[in-house]
């Protein structure tokens, strides 16, 4: 067998030759599909959705200004502020960053929900009796990002380090308790019949940016 | 020391086995950190570039874990990581540099082999003159919750501060996110298979029958 014909041979064993000789044309996948496959994978590694619709029911919950849990006999407020992450599995967006003072509240923002992207990060802002805490959290690992906590009033060394600990320890509860309604409500019956049904609603309404902006 | 003050950035860890709340819990830890303690890089001994282990919370080049190891309820330490990086801007400025004085002494250029020994030579050399890299990532540990925390913004030290952990002290490190949370909370995984209604149009039983 000459040298040509073992070359021949070899690229038709790899596949990148028909039994003519011509060349298959492998078929390359589509840039789209790729990154939508991608974006699937990240919304079903280790259960995203439910981090993306737990931040995605809070910005619902929270346009009311109402306390969204309670910890520690008092209310937790939350407000979405600042910077915001959307992230969908289909169509020509499937990554969408927003920044602004009630950005979450914004129309383009509902639009967005309403298209099928859903929350995947945000600034939250917990009002929890006289105290104000903030902080970016992302859906998938619910990692604390960046957090500004309330003043520390101690002044020895040891005591601000243990009350800087006791703010991250409530911040850290206050984010449980919120987790935990979530849960509740996402497990009951009303889920699916009256909770998801009133957000697709609100998602396609009209801007409710004014509302908060007055508060 | 992000704990002491600073930028709040931290992860989350919920701590199974071990043994925590134990009558012994100092001693258990400290012979568990020490295990996998930091010790400094030494590039005249080692061809090491990456050093990396836990050590004290206030004094980062410290890993006997003394009484500052316990502050209340909490287990306070860190995790150093020294690196060194030998600059490719600078090897390939000496490399040049060495090419040319041996093109005008030789009347040659350098062949490859030469080339390539000269190359190893000098980024030995530079790697004795250069300052290792330090970061230092803290850690919090509250016995009595058994919650952990690690104050790191990269997912990659985390994850590897979290292992490293594991591996030390014979515990399970479980990230707290929210499925985990559910799962603690005695929710069982095929309640909470995602919501079609909210993922958009390109969603499909693939994905709920995955979250089944």
């Amino acid at each position: 067998m000459g040298r040509e014909q073992e070359r021949t041979e070899a690229a038709f064993l790899r596949g990148e030759v028909g039994v003519d000789g011509v060349a298959t044309g492998r078929e390359e996948r589509d840039e789209a599909e790729v990154e939508c496959e991608r974006a699937r994978e990240q919304l079903l590694r280790g259960r995203t959705w439910l981090g993306r619709e737990f931040l995605t029911w809070m910005l619902w919950r929270s346009e009311s200004g109402d306390p969204l849990a309670e910890w520690e006999s008092a209310g937790v407020v939350v407000l979405f502020t600042g910077r915001l992450v959307l992230r969908g599995i289909a169509g020509d967006v499937i990554e969408l960053s927003a920044r602004g003072a009630l950005v979450g509240y914004a129309e383009q923002v509902r639009r967005a929900l309403d298209a099928g992207l859903l929350v995947h990060g945000a600034r939250l802002r917990l009002t929890h009796g006289e105290k104000v805490y903030e902080a970016t959290v992302d859906a998938e690992f619910l990692d604390v990002r960046a957090a500004k906590l309330p003043e520390v009033l101690k002044e020895a060394e040891d005591d601000q380090t243990l009350e800087r600990l006791y703010l991250t320890e409530q911040l850290s509860g206050m984010l449980d308790a919120l987790l935990a309604a979530f849960i509740r409500v996402r497990t009951s019956a009303s889920w699916m019949r009256e909770i998801v049904p009133a957000m697709r609603r609100w998602m396609s309404a009209d801007s409710g940016v004014a509302a908060i902006a007055s508060r | 020391m992000p704990i002491l003050r600073g930028a709040v950035t931290f992860s989350r860890f919920r701590v199974d086995g071990g043994d925590p709340s134990g009558i012994d819990t100092r001693r258990w830890l400290v012979q568990g950190l020490r295990k996998k303690a930091f010790a400094p890089l030494d590039p005249g001994c080692t061809e090491e570039d990456r050093s990396a282990g836990f050590v004290e919370l206030e004094r980062t080049d410290a890993t006997t874990f003394g009484p500052d190891l316990f502050q209340g309820e909490y287990a306070l330490f860190a995790y150093r990581i020294d690196a060194l990086r030998v600059p490719a801007a600078a090897l390939r400025r000496e490399l040049e540099q060495w090419a040319a004085t041996f093109r005008v002494e030789k009347g040659r250029p350098p062949a490859r082999a030469e080339r390539t020994a000269q190359r190893v030579a000098l980024r030995e050399a530079l790697r004795q003159r250069v300052t290792p890299t330090t970061r230092v990532h803290d850690v919090s540990w509250n016995l009595k919750l058994r919650e952990l925390s690690i104050w790191a913004a990269s997912r990659k030290a985390v994850e590897e501060i979290a292992a490293t952990l594991e591996e030390a002290l014979g515990v399970d490190l479980h990230p707290l996110t929210p499925s985990a949370s559910a799962k603690l909370g005695g929710v069982p995984d095929d309640a909470l298979a995602p919501t079609p209604a909210l993922m958009g149009p390109g969603f499909g039983a693939r994905e709920v029958d995955h979250g089944a």
